[in-house]
């Protein structure tokens, strides 16, 4: 382990207040020892910069996917104080509500095994890569919508079912979303990209269940053994890109008019309770809509594909859950045996709500909320559920992916694109991209061991595992 | 004057140099929609960029950021800018063709431009920075 790092418990390390000047609490991190291994010095040290932020509440926190971002870390959680808090886009990210889904259907792996015409469809038919356009005709007025409806607007537009909205977090959209503050230039970007995927690590996969490791939660999020489904990840696009651009400017000055001193110009921010942070979070809030309405878009493209293909209902491919990856939240958590409300930046992490909690849909409150982790190409994806623990310790929530541990330089350097696309076929995974380049950048070998993220968020037990899935297709930008 | 991909986990980050600072902006926006839409980039069309800051690091990021809003909406693909900077003011031209998905596509969508590390540093020998681009 890095120097300065003490460790508290067997997956838990402690960075002391005074690793960097200015810290307000210590900072936290959850990691197994071999993970540790790949922990890069800057990783901490953003976590330690987000410790110094005025109004932060207990610990900076970083999950085992930590890794090193711009402002906050990758992987990064933080709960600030409404009243003397700040929030900062530092916090949040370019892609706003960049986040992941998973449709289930009455499918079996025999059913879809081989199937390449499968993949060339949903390619074929699901924008996707840099300057993919969509083929749904967006007005000015739908992407009102979307900013200020989510997946909510949506289903309404003849999208989705009305049941997709309860198995959404925030159920799909943020109530706190205000268009004003959505720039005219953010709004122009927005247009042409709803129900469009985009590039990097967006993508859509064919998966199967391979492993359950706790049935009664699998039965209650409807999933089985051998079952097919389909799982999306993607944000916010240009829309939110630009809102991120706009608002770190505005925010920049608002810094230095509110007397803030930050140690990296990436973490701007202001007082929740300002003009200028009220603006931030009400676009960032309909930049999370734009995300859920433009994931709610490309579920009903992807039910269409699987309806017309497998001769299934649209009404047999329930969405299991949706979850953001990248977004700040009001929420309300207990301190000190209190109950309060404080603003929550994961940036990089999943919200993990545990057994009981209100915002759960009624028949997943015994259970906690479905997490959703995507595997990197290639490799297993996991579901799991949000725990008391993830409540107590890490305000509700987990770790949103397997987190990089090779640059995309090396990647390049080392690996193939077409050479990773042979070597997965043998594996039975049929792999549809604009860029061999962008499958370079996002092969297998690039990131941490998906199971071993997982194995310490489960064994830390801020969110349980549920089930296991694999992949049999992917497309991607 | 070049610049060259450095190895950075989780995005894209650039190390450029260059004699003046109109050409290390200039090689910042070829390094940014080289790894956009890679090595095969035309000319012929040409859009004007004007831009006011605060210090030369909010210039270069409101610059990209700009060209990102121009390519993305327009659909164009540039190859070079001719840049002239006074004080924090920047007015650039910039040449390219619109984006045709057989030749463009062996890039990476950059979500944004980030300030992390940003700091424009100049010596006897020129000017040099390291950019982090978010894809």
């Amino acid at each position: 382990m890095l120097e300065g790092i003490n460790r508290i418990g067997i997956h838990e390390w402690e960075v002391p207040v005074g690793y960097v000047p200015g810290m307000r609490v210590a900072g936290r991190f959850f990691l197994s020892e071999s993970l540790a291994k790949t922990l890069e010095p800057g990783a901490v040290q953003q976590l330690a910069n987000v410790a110094t932020l005025p109004g932060i509440l207990k610990n900076s926190l970083a999950m085992p996917d930590i890794h090193w971002g711009y402002g906050f870390p990758i992987g990064g959680v933080a709960a600030f104080s409404v009243d003397e808090g700040i929030i900062s886009p530092g916090g949040v990210g370019f892609d706003i509500n960049c986040g992941v889904r998973l449709l289930s259907t009455p499918l079996l792996h025999k059913d879809v095994s081989g199937r390449r015409d499968l993949i060339d469809e949903l390619f074929r038919t699901v924008p996707t890569g840099v300057g993919a356009k969509s083929s749904m005709k967006v007005s000015s007025q739908s992407l009102e919508g979307m900013m200020v409806k989510g997946a909510r607007w949506a289903v309404s537009a003849g999208y989705g079912v009305e049941r997709d909205l309860m198995r959404c977090e925030e159920g799909g959209f943020m109530k706190a979303a205000d268009s004003h503050f959505i720039s005219a230039k953010a709004k122009q970007r927005g247009i042409p990209q709803g129900g469009t995927l985009g590039s990097g690590n967006h993508f859509l996969e064919i998966q199967v269940v391979r492993e359950i490791f706790d049935p009664e939660a699998a039965r209650a999020f409807g999933l089985i053994l051998g079952q097919v489904c389909c799982m999306i990840h993607c944000g916010s696009r240009g829309l939110g890109h630009q809102v991120c651009t706009d608002h770190l400017k505005i925010l920049e000055s608002a810094t230095k008019k509110y007397h803030i001193t930050i140690p990296d110009r990436q973490l701007a921010c202001a007082p929740i309770i300002s003009p200028e942070g009220k603006a931030y979070f009400g676009a960032m809030a309909a930049s999370a809509n734009y995300a859920w309405a433009n994931r709610q878009m490309i579920t009903h493209t992807a039910r269409q594909v699987l309806s017309r293909m497998f001769r299934i209902e649209y009404e047999e491919m329930p969405l299991m859950y949706d979850v953001a990856h990248n977004v700040a939240k009001i929420e309300e958590h207990i301190l000190d045996g209190k109950s309060r409300e404080v603003c929550v930046h994961r940036k990089g992490a999943t919200r993990a709500f545990g057994p009981g909690s209100r915002d759960l849909p009624i028949d997943l409150t015994s259970v906690g909320q479905p997490v959703i982790i995507p595997g990197s190409m290639g490799t297993s994806s996991y579901i799991l559920r949000g725990t008391q623990i993830a409540m107590d310790r890490t305000f509700g929530s987990t770790c949103h992916g397997a987190g990089r541990i090779m640059s995309r330089t090396q990647a390049k350097k080392n690996l193939n694109g077409r050479e990773i696309t042979a070597n997965l076929l043998k594996e039975g995974i049929i792999v549809r991209a604009h860029s061999e380049n962008g499958i370079a950048d996002e092969a297998p070998g690039v990131y941490k061991p998906s199971d071993e993220v997982v194995r310490v968020v489960h064994e830390v037990g801020i969110s349980r595992l549920v089930a296991r899935l694999s992949p049999l297709g992917v497309i991607k930008g | 004057m070049s610049f060259e991909e450095v190895p950075h986990t989780a995005d894209v980050k650039i190390h450029v140099t260059a004699p003046t600072l109109e050409a290390l902006f200039s090689e910042t926006f070829r390094a940014l929609m080289q790894v956009m839409y890679g090595t095969t980039r035309g000319s012929g069309t040409l859009r004007e960029i004007r831009i006011e800051s605060t210090d030369n690091e909010s210039l270069l990021a409101d610059f990209l950021s700009e060209v990102l809003f121009v390519s993305e909406v327009e659909g164009l693909v540039f190859s070079d800018a001719r840049i002239r900077i006074n004080g924090f003011s920047l007015i650039a031209e910039v040449n390219g063709e619109l984006f045709d998905p057989a030749r463009h596509s062996g890039g990476t969508e950059v979500k944004g431009i980030s300030y992390s590390g940003l700091a424009i540093m100049h010596d006897a020998n020129g000017y040099m920075l390291d950019i982090i681009f978010d894809v």
